[in-house]
Parts: C-alpha cells; structure tokens; sequence
C-alpha cells in the first residue's frame, strides 16, 4: 500500500505511557488527524513517523517498506516524508527560494528553481522568492514551510499543529489554501491537532488518543461528531449538558425527554446533549419541557443561551441557537432534545473504556496487507 | 500474529539500533575527551607512584609557603576583584553620571593586558631607579632608599595588584549581566516595600546576582592559580613558581607532579563553586517582565565618587600602562622592529590561528554530537574534555611532556626493536606539544561557546533538514555553522587571544630557542629590557582588545527590554 502503515506502536517516557498499541493507516492522498489533549502522545507519533526518535515497540512502514521497528532506525533523511513544524522552522540563513530548494538534493540547480518556483506558486509566494524568513507574516512563513515539506515530493507529510501560530482571521483561510496543495499534490498527510473543529474542516478520517495513549475512536469527522462512542470523544467538542440515570426498556430518562441506547439494562448512566442538540420553541405548549431563560450571550454567528428548566426551578441547560435570541421576548419556552446529538454513556468510566473500545480498523488491517 | 514488518521489506541503509552507540559522533567525543584528559591524569598518575624522599623534602622545605602564599594571592585577588568587579558593575548599571556610557566597554579593557605585562611595566614605574621615587627623591632631598618608605612591587601585595587590575573584568562581566538580566520590577518591589537605593542593592539585586559573581570570582581565582609570568618576575612563592622550580631547577619530574597534584585539590574546589553557582543560577530569573533599568541620577559628591571609582580601574589596569608601554615602543621602535620580533610574531600568529581553528573545529564536533545524541556518556566525556581551562598551565605543562614523553619512549623502543631505527623523540619540545597543550587547556572555551549558541538554535531546525534529506554532517554545514557564525567567530577569537598572551605552557613546552611574542617579552622584561620588549608587548595588548570590543557591544545588545528604551 502507499502510504503510511503503523502497526502496533507503543511508547514511553520513564513511567509516563504515552502511546499505547496505536495503529495507524493512511492511504496516498488521505488526510488523517490525530485529535487529542497535549501531552497524549500525538506528537511523539509524528516523531517517531517521521525518524526523529526510535521506535521502543511496533512497526512502520512507508510505503510498503519498514522504515523503523525496535531492532532498526531508518533516518530521517532516508525516508522521504515532509515535516512541518508548529514554529516552521524555516532556515532564517536562506532565502524562501533557498529554503524551497534546500530538499531538492542531487537536482541540477536551474531545474531545482523551476520546481521551487513551482511550488511557491501553488502557495501564492512565488512573488516573495528572494526574500528571508524574518521578513514574512505568519501565515506567509506558513505557506513557504508548506511549499518547502512539499517540494521533494514526499510519501508522507506530517504536519505538527500547522495553524496554531496563526491568527482567528487568517487560520480559515490558510487551512483551506492548505487543504486544496495537499488535495492537489496526492500526499499521505498525517497531521497532529488538538482543536477538534480544526481536525473536522482538514481530515479524511480522525483518530482520538486519549490521555493514556490508547486510540480511543477512528472514524470519519461525521462519526466522531455524530456518533462519538467515549464520553472523552464527546466531550472534545465543547461544553455538553449532563444527565445521570438508569437504563430501563432501553431508554435513559432525562428532564427533556427520554434517550435510547443499547447500554445493559439497569446500568447506571449519563446522557450527554451538546448545546446544539437542545431547541428551543417560543410556543410553551410545544412538546418539550417549559424552561426559563436566564441569560443569553452572542458568540457571532451564534447565540448561548442559559435556561433554567421546570420554568426556573431546576438545572440550568446551555443551548446553542443560530439566530439572535433576545431574552426579554421570550418568556414562555419549552426545551426539546434532538436526538442526533444526544449520546448515552456508562455512569462507570471502567466500563465505558470497554464499551467503547469498539475495534480500530487499523489494527486488524494488516492482513490485507499480507493479502497484496 | 502478523505485522507489517513481514509484508513490508526492510529499508536500505536503516542503521541498527543495538548497534547505535558505534557511532562517529559517540566515538569520536570519547577519543577527545580520552586524548585531553591524558595530561590532568599522567599528573595524579606520577604523583601517587612512589618515588624517592622528594615529597618529604618538599613537604618540610617548601610546602608549607606554597600553600600559604598562593591562599594569600587567592584570598587577595578574590577580594580586590569582587569590590572593584561587582561595585563598577553596579555603577554603570544601575546609576547614572559623567562618562557612564564610555565606562560600560572600557572597563573591560584591562582584559587585553596580561598580568605579567602589567607587572613589567608597573616596576619599571615603581622600582627605587623608576621615575616615581627618582621624582621623590628629588622633591624631598632624600639619598638612599634608607631615607624613606616606598611600597615593594616585588611582593605579594604587588602580585595582588597586578593581578587584581587585569582580572576584575571577569566579576564585572558577569556581574553586569546579572544586574542587566534582573528584571527592574524586584528592584521597585523593594523600593516600594520601603528599602532605600543602597538597601535594595545588598537586600535583592546583590543576592540575586550572587551565583554570577560566584562564576565570575572562580573564573578570577583559576587564572591567578594560572599565573606564572607575574609571581616568577616578583619572586612570589606560589604553587605555580614551585612546580616550575621543582621541574626545571631541581629536575625532579615525581616531585613537580606531586606539587601540581596538591594545587588541583585547589582547582578542584573553584570548579565545583563554579558548577554550583551555574547550577543555581537558573533559578534566578524571577519574572519575564522587563523594562529599561532605572539610572539612579547621581549628583554632587557621589557623582564624582562614581566616575573616580570606575575610572581608577581603567586607567591602572589600561590607559597607564598602554600609554607607557606606547610610549616605550615608539622610542625602542628602531631596536625592537628586527627581524627576531617578525619572527615572534609569526610563531605567535600562527601557533595561535592553528588553535584556535582546532578548538572551534572539536569544540563544533562536540557539541553537536551531544545534540545529535542525548546521551550520559557523552555529557560525561565532553566535561571531562573541559576540565583543562581550570587547570593552571604549569600542571598541563608537566602533564602533557610526561604524556608524550611516554608516547616517544614507546615509539622509539618499539621502532628500534622492530626496526632498529631510532625515532628519538617525536613530539616532545615541538609545535605539536605546544598546540596540544593550548588544546587541552582552551578547549573548554569553544566548546563552551559553541554549545551555548547551538542550543539557541530550536531542534525543529534540525527536523526540517534531516526530514528535507539532508544527514547530520550535511545539516551541520548547511543550517547550524551558518546560524551560529557568529559565535564560531567570537570563540575562535577568544582562543585566539588567550594562545597569544599564554605564557606558562609556552615556556615549558616549547622547542629550544623557539619563542612566541610572550616568551620573548618574558624573557627580556626578566632581565630588565623591557624596552626592547615593549612593541611584542604591545601586539599581544593590541590583538587581546579585539575580543573585549565584541564582548562589550554584546553586553549592551543582549538585555532583553533594553532596545528601545535605551535609546533615549
């Protein structure tokens, strides 16, 4: 198979575990974001990927060829993958020409320029060839490292956290430039992100590592978000509203209404509803459940708004609302659930690891490697 | 259970893993470190063999003032720097008044004057036939030397002085940065909290500065211990004028050796004050807020108090006796512009480039093998392979001719046996001895610099180019020695000068009749010809300022917040 092939990988730090079996499959041309809190690991895989530091236990391979296991290092340099850093690193000493070229190794110089030029011109910093890192904006430097990690036309690209020094303004636009080079150029892409909205506009396919280094959930962006099967994978995406109870006739109640699920039955559990999953109808004789609204703050293009539920008296629920909601108009409301984003987990954290631990496509594909 | 690896084949050229620590970087640190530590451990080596009845001899004859005169010089220069070092770093940084600025760079200058220069010049001044007391004597009547009190500068408190005026620079350097890194909000914290200037200077800013003045004091003490030119022209009884007597007038290898071991003990202790204080030394950055430091306006008497207190260290320590030794020059030019002082200045240019080119060279390998591969061994041996800059000259000297004495002997037995050809002694009183002694005793230097400038350089750099294809030379020339030229620069120069105004090495090791500027002007202001020694004298000075130009204009650059604001 084209592409990267991670099999079994597993690494410490002294006691600190921070990759746990992980297996990893990425097609020529597949986008997949590792998503995860700092300090899961997600990082050490890109290095560990990309040569920059030995494998304790596993296998990968690029290409089809093994590049590093526990018994052997193939160097960094010897494995034609593209690195683009958080910082970019780009060689202050050399021009954005001079730093383009610089992996074009064993080229005649003029033909090595052309490329570069090339490149630099899919980024839109042809313009700017001649001029040193220094004097770049961010998202300038941004589009050179890209251009650079691409330029000698790797297997694999790694990308670390590539829009985390940019600006809110500037980040939408670069990613989607970004998307577009790395469509065009058929690359293997593995990028390392820990902003779940990020992960969800960039990738073909997502991973989850958890705190303990184990890949929690891997599935297209539509899954992760819509079918999260860890409480941790639900959670990444922002403030949920919690409910606790029992499974009986395979529902959990809740004050909106009760939820389906196929958890055991009298099993103690949690119902988690993201803010977007709450509607609610100015008519109070609606299906749902009368709430008060207790305040209401616009974010931009939507609204969060706070109510209380049994028209005041109890919890208070956070709701997402896409139009301007103005608290003073709106005395009489009830609150309903969309089910779509409503998600029943294991009260026990124990038991719903095990639940949850549905089997990772890439571990088992490996035989379909054999079969090729 | 299937894996990848069975599918997939192995890649070509993929290295080994239990086989890494074979590696050029590893190997080579470790052959360094083993070659430069050779003469520090021939020394203790010799000295724990037993030999004949030397070590009593001298432990009842001679020891006992070696011990007490060389604490009394350390105990005398590591005051007299502190106040002079620590007070105009104070001064110039926390104050201002007339000349401040000028102040800032010319009190490092006394650095370019070696001590032993400054003890030739400052006798020939102050001795009974000097202008000083022929003026006194003139002015007052008086005759014999019976007829008044005029201080010895042939003493110990004349060693202290000289010795005093050209080492403070190293308290001032590294005092000045800390007072520049200390971040102004402790400072008006205290003021604040009710503590006056004076106050809040031994309250806050001296304790945290204290482990940089630890440095710089150490650094001070490690150099008098160096010292040869100095306390053999005043006749002072330091360990260094001992080893060197034992050695070379007595003739007695175990019994230099041993004398040498007993003066390490010293080193040993000023290198672990020194490791301490660095070590604490990273504590004490206490906020990451700076402003411009406050330049108290001094005015009246202490104004001029201040401009004196900083301008009696430059002008003792630089102006003076530059300007005498110019003036010397100029009137000895004729004599002393020959074709044997070109000579001097050849040996002593090229001896000098040569090593400084070595050092920066290993200094580079070394310390990017220790980046490149994070290991215990190799910090081990690269601090080992530092040791040498605390060791005093006298002690390398001894221990680099018993090594390649050893080297020689087994050369020429092995070739005679093998090939009846006698080789002789091949490297003892060459060049290479010399270059090999300045090595181990300045390697610490590039290194130290190379390091430190390598490690400002972000890892991701070296991700960058290894994943861009290029291997670990090829990153090393391409991406590190262009960013860090500057302090390739710096360090090169640093050692250069130091190989230059080197003396005690030099002396021993040298071939016969071989002389650098130094040696020459050691040998000549010994026998009270200094004139004709003044132009080489002059060239040493002239060559050391380089580096305490660089070194002033960094100072200035380096304190973060100081840009601008500085300006004004």
């Amino acid at each position: 198979m084209k592409g990267l092939h991670v099999f079994g990988l597993s690494h410490a730090y002294g006691d600190n575990q921070v990759l746990n079996n992980v297996g990893l499959m990425i097609p020529a041309g597949e986008l997949v974001c590792l998503l995860g809190p700092s300090g899961c690991g997600k990082s050490t895989l890109l290095r560990l990927a990309a040569g920059l530091e030995k494998v304790q236990k596993g296998t990968i391979a690029i290409d089809d060829v093994t590049v590093a296991t526990p018994k052997m290092h193939l160097h960094p340099e010897k494995r034609s993958i593209g690195l683009m850093f958080q910082d970019y690193a780009l060689f202050p000493h050399l021009s954005i020409i001079g730093n383009v070229t610089f992996g074009l190794l064993g080229m005649a110089a003029d033909k090595a320029r052309r490329l570069a030029m090339d490149m630099l011109d899919q980024v839109g910093m042809a313009s700017h060839a001649d001029k040193y890192p220094h004097m770049l904006s961010g998202g300038q430097q941004q589009r050179v490292a890209l251009a650079r990690a691409l330029a000698p036309k790797p297997k694999l690209l790694l990308l670390d956290e590539p829009f985390s020094g940019l600006d809110t303004n500037m980040r939408q636009t670069i990613r989607e430039e970004t998307l577009n080079v790395l469509k065009h150029s058929g690359v293997a892409t593995l990028m390392v992100t820990h902003d779940p909205e990020e992960a969800m506009f960039m990738a073909d396919r997502i991973k989850i590592i958890g705190a303990n280094g184990t890949i929690l959930q891997a599935g297209r962006p539509h899954e992760i978000y819509y079918h999260p099967n860890h409480e941790f994978v639900a959670k990444l995406f922002g403030m949920m509203n919690h409910f606790e109870g029992v499974v009986l006739g395979g529902r959990v109640e809740t004050p909106l209404g009760s939820i389906a699920t196929d958890l055991r039955e009298g099993l103690a559990a949690q119902v988690l509803i993201r803010p977007e999953g709450v509607i609610l109808e100015s008519n109070g004789n609606g299906p749902g459940t009368l709430v008060e609204v207790t305040s209401s703050q616009l974010l931009g293009h939507d609204n969060i708004v706070r109510v209380r539920l049994n028209n005041g008296e109890g919890e208070e629920l956070y709701v997402r609302v896409h139009h301007t909601f103005e608290v003073e108009l709106k005395k009489n409301i009830s609150a309903r659930v969309d089910h779509e984003y409503a998600f029943v987990f294991p009260l026990d954290e124990e038991l719903g690891n095990t639940h949850a631990m549905a089997p990772d496509p890439a571990v088992v594909e490996p035989k379909a490697a054999i079969a090729e | 259970m299937a894996t990848a690896a069975t599918t997939a084949k192995m890649a070509e050229g993929a290295t080994k893993v239990s086989l890494s620590w074979l590696n050029v970087w590893t190997l080579g640190t470790v052959m360094i470190a083993m070659i430069v530590v050779l003469p520090i451990a021939a020394v203790i080596f010799i000295s724990l063999t037993p030999s004949d009845d030397i070590w009593q001899h001298l432990a009842s004859t001679v020891l006992p003032l070696y011990i007490s005169t060389t604490l009394l010089l350390m105990i005398g220069v590591g005051l007299g720097t502190l106040i002079i070092g620590v007070g105009t770093a104070w001064l110039v940084s926390m104050c201002r008044f007339p000349g401040k600025r000028i102040f800032e760079w010319a009190l490092l200058l006394p650095m370019a004057m070696p001590a032993y220069v400054i003890a030739y010049l400052y006798t020939d001044i102050l001795e009974y036939a000097g202008p000083i007391q022929a003026f006194l004597r003139e002015m007052f009547g008086w005759t014999t030397k019976r007829d008044y009190w005029f201080p010895e500068i042939r003493s110990l408190g004349g060693a202290i002085s000289m010795m005093t005026l050209v080492l403070y620079p190293y308290v001032y350097l590294l005092s000045r940065a800390a007072f520049m890194e200390q971040s102004i909000c402790v400072l008006e914290a205290s003021r604040v909290l009710g503590r006056g200037p004076v106050r809040s200077f031994f309250s806050v800013a001296l304790p945290l500065a204290r482990p940089a003045i630890i440095i710089g004091v150490s650094l001070v003490l490690m150099e008098a211990l160096n010292d040869f030119g100095t306390v053999d022209f005043f006749a002072v009884s330091t360990f260094t004028l001992g080893i060197y007597d034992v050695w070379l007038n007595m003739n007695n290898v175990a019994g230099a050796a041993q004398l040498a071991t007993v003066l390490l003990i010293f080193v040993i202790f000023l290198v672990l004050a020194e490791r301490f204080a660095r070590r604490k030394k990273r504590f004490h950055h206490t906020t990451t807020k700076y402003k411009a430091l406050p330049g108290y306006l001094l005015e009246g008497r202490a104004r001029t108090l201040a401009t004196l207190a900083c301008a009696l260290p430059v002008i003792f320590g630089f102006v003076l006796p530059a300007g005498v030794l110019t003036g010397y020059s100029f009137i000895h030019f004729e004599t002393a512009m020959n074709a044997d002082f070109l000579v001097y200045a050849f040996n002593s240019f090229s001896l000098s480039a040569l090593t400084a080119v070595l050092a920066v060279a290993i200094g580079i390998f070394m310390a990017y093998g220790v980046r490149l591969r994070n290991e215990r061994l190799l910090k081990v041996m690269v601090r080992l392979a530092s040791l040498g800059y605390a060791v005093p000259g006298a002690v390398l000297a001894v221990g680099v001719l018993v090594t390649l004495g050893t080297v020689d002997n087994s050369i020429d037995a092995f070739m005679r046996r093998t090939f009846d050809i006698s080789t002789g002694l091949l490297f003892s009183g060459t060049i290479a001895a010399v270059t090999f002694g300045y090595l181990v005793r300045f390697l610490a230097l590039s290194f130290g610099s190379v390091e430190a400038s390598l490690g400002k350089v972000t890892p991701n750099m070296d991700g960058a180019a290894r994943s861009l294809g290029h291997g670990a030379f090829s990153t090393l020339r391409r991406v590190h020695m262009p960013m860090i030229r500057g302090s390739l620069l710096m360090a090169s120069m640093m050692v250069f000068v130091d190989c230059m105004k080197e003396l005690p090495l030099t002396i021993i090791l040298r071939p016969f009749n071989f002389h650098t500027l130094a040696t020459f002007v050691h040998q000549y202001a010994s026998d009270e010809q200094l004139g004709e020694a003044s132009l080489a004298a002059l060239s040493i000075v002239g060559f050391g300022i380089l580096p305490v130009i660089v070194l002033s204009l960094a100072i200035t650059r380096s304190r973060p917040g100081h840009g601008k604001e500085q300006a004004q």
